[in-house]
């Protein structure tokens, strides 16, 4: 009787009072890098926060035009909250990394060595949306404010149309770069662009015949100038 | 600065040596007006500066059209040279084409440093599609340089009371109200000048931006009054020419012409700031009542290009106009017909608050100028229909109006371009 207690409990219980005293020191390591890191990352945000405020980061961002952006999508308080927030994840990614390394198993470890060698895609891949992003809102308003000179109806759709596409695109580079479903990610993107090419060729040459007629015609052909307005603007 | 002359033009300027008058025109497939011009501006030469060597130089832009083969094949009517007078030296004739951005600044800047090469005394510049120009033009343009020791004379032009709504609208009420001259046509087209101030102008380093295009005449306005050179404006009478660059659009036209304004409004911020009220500048020649060319203006089109403008551009507007100026502009989308208006208070707040934000750069300026072109094209249509049953006098009043407003406005300008030093400064100026 004495001996099956001692091999049902007591030695299972030595074994994890030993094996505890070989994990519990990294946990506490864990733990104590993360309340650290945390109370380090939370003062960092805070200090950047009133940085970036004082650096006018606001009105530099709102000059780009992604401040609108930000601001739409009500998550972050302004340009500068925003900026505080994302040095503060990133803190909190590098701290979570180095509290796995603490843990100093083979696993964590080559969890660690694999995400390291993420990063630079991840930083491209950020990189990219936010170039497209500038890049899209930039090029929509010069879509825009041409059609909207020209007299265009759709102005804002085809500005719309425009930005939609360009992000599209970044997002596509984006994910190329982080190598998340590659393949699948092409062929949609290339039978979706190619789907809105055709849809929009059909469209035009059906539905606006005579309007593609008319405005091919205004293009190939001189204007008489009976025709033209005789008005001068300088 | 005439190494961007090509070596033949300045072995021919070499052999011409100095003259005392240098007569410059832009053109750009002009070969249907040119000859006319180069004929009447060889008439004034001859006629009343026979004395003084002169030359006629055409700065042409790669003209397809055969523009520079009519400028040197330009004959004066033997029968007109004797109603006139035979000059003491053949008037010599140039055609050269000219280098850099193409534009009319950039024919310019040639005629500039041909002036500078000869040591001209005086220069005039006309448009090569004048069909109005007459000899006397060159006598009231170069004359007050000549005789009266003035670096600038701009143009006085009878015009139909729709031509020129850039200048009526926007240009000369600024250009007024900041720098205090009362030069009614500042972007005109042609000018007299000082070789004095054409050796000024070729200093500057401007001519890979909008001034090499239809900034030029604006810039040359105000960098004449701005750098305190003697300016006064000769009455020409009635200007007709062709339609202005049948290639150019009204959103380039009014992005360069307005962009220039406002880059120059940076450059001369000390001088404008301390500006107060305006005054007229001496003008010579004798006014006379012309007839002028009827004009056909589409309003209905125009205020469908203001509503559009401002209900499609709405978020484009927010980022540099104040609530104010966009309610204003949201209440002029409901007047109908001949109901609709836009006030001169809201336009020249709109205008101003434009400046300020072009300075501070709350847009990419390119997107902020081709903003503003509905809004120019609502103003144009709310001008066209309360004179359309006005006479020119009436017309003149009502921009005496706009410009009165402009200048006592000009607080409002300081205070959005310096935000609140700015307005402090003009308060203590005031006071």
């Amino acid at each position: 009787m004495q001996g099956l207690l001692e091999k049902a409990f007591i030695e299972p219980f030595h074994r994890l009072a030993e094996h505890l005293t070989h994990v519990l020191p990294a946990l506490i390591t864990i733990l104590l890098i993360l309340i650290v890191g945390g109370a380090v990352a939370y003062l960092a945000r805070r200090v950047i926060h009133r940085l970036l405020v004082a650096l006018r980061f606001d009105r530099l961002v709102a000059r780009t035009g992604l401040a609108s952006t930000i601001e739409r999508a009500r998550v972050f308080r302004s340009p500068s909250d925003f900026g505080a927030r994302l040095v503060q994840g990133l803190l909190w990614l590098f701290i979570i990394l180095f509290a796995l390394n603490a843990a100093d198993t083979q696993m964590t470890q080559d969890l660690v060595v694999r995400f390291i060698h993420y990063v630079p895609d991840i930083i491209t891949a950020v990189l990219v949306l936010l170039l497209g992003s500038l890049i899209s809102k930039f090029l929509a308003r010069s879509v825009l404010l041409a059609a909207v000179n020209a007299q265009w109806s759709g102005a804002r759709l085809l500005a719309g149309g425009v930005r939609v596409l360009v992000m599209m695109l970044a997002v596509v580079i984006a994910l190329e770069q982080l190598r998340i479903g590659r393949t699948a990610l092409l062929v949609s993107f290339a039978i979706l662009f190619g789907g809105v090419v055709i849809a929009g060729a059909i469209a035009f040459g059906l539905g606006a015949r005579d309007l593609a007629r008319e405005w091919l015609q205004s293009k190939m052909k001189p204007r008489s100038p009976e025709n033209e307005e005789v008005f001068r603007h300088l | 600065m005439d190494n961007f002359l090509p070596d033949d033009l300045l072995t021919r300027l070499k052999e011409i040596g100095d003259v005392e008058i240098v007569v410059g025109i832009p053109s750009y497939n002009n070969a249907r007006t040119i000859g006319q011009v180069v004929r009447a501006a060889s008439a004034g030469l001859a006629k009343y500066f026979p004395q003084r060597k002169s030359l006629v130089v055409n700065s042409d832009g790669g003209s397809k059209d055969g523009t520079r083969e009519v400028v040197l094949g330009a004959e004066l009517d033997p029968d007109s040279l004797l109603l006139i007078s035979h000059p003491v030296h053949p008037i010599q004739r140039i055609s050269t084409p000219y280098h850099g951005v193409p534009g009319k600044g950039s024919a310019f800047r040639t005629i500039f440093a041909v002036a500078g090469q000869l040591n001209a005394k005086a220069c005039v510049v006309v448009d090569s599609d004048l069909r109005s120009i007459a000899p006397h033009w060159v006598e009231l343009l170069a004359g007050p340089v000549l005789d009266r020791q003035f670096d600038y004379i701009a143009p006085y032009y009878l015009r139909h009371k729709y031509d020129g709504t850039i200048t009526n609208g926007i240009i000369y009420p600024i250009t007024r109200a900041l720098f205090g001259k009362r030069v009614r046509q500042p972007i005109g087209g042609d000018f007299g000048f000082s070789g004095r101030l054409a050796a000024r102008y070729l200093e500057k380093d401007v001519w890979g931006t909008d001034v090499a295009r239809f900034g030029i005449d604006i810039w040359m306005t105000l960098t004449a009054i701005a750098e305190g050179f003697r300016v006064g404006q000769s009455y020409l009478g009635a200007k007709l020419h062709d339609v202005k660059d049948p290639g150019a659009d009204l959103t380039s036209m009014f992005r360069q012409v307005v962009g220039s304004i406002f880059g120059l409004m940076e450059s001369y911020e000390a001088v404008w700031q301390g500006v107060e009220g305006s005054e007229p500048v001496p003008m010579f020649g004798f006014p006379f009542d012309v007839g002028v060319e009827p004009m056909t203006v589409n309003v209905e089109r125009m205020t469908k290009a203001f509503c559009q403008g401002v209900n499609d551009l709405r978020e484009v507007y927010q980022s540099f106009l104040s609530q104010e100026t966009l309610e204003g502009l949201k209440t002029c989308t409901g007047q109908a017909g001949e109901e609709f208006r836009i006030s001169d208070e809201l336009w020249v707040h709109l205008i101003y608050e434009c400046a300020a934000a072009y300075h501070h750069k709350k847009l990419d300026r390119e997107h902020l100028l081709q903003s503003l072109v509905p809004l120019y094209l609502g103003r144009t249509a709310s001008f066209v229909i309360q004179v359309r049953e006005s006479n020119a006098r009436e017309v003149e009043e009502r921009i005496e109006q706009l410009c009165q407003v402009f200048e006592t406005e000009k607080s409002y300008l300081a205070e959005r371009w310096g935000l609140g030093a700015g307005k402090e400064k003009i308060h203590a100026r005031t006071a």
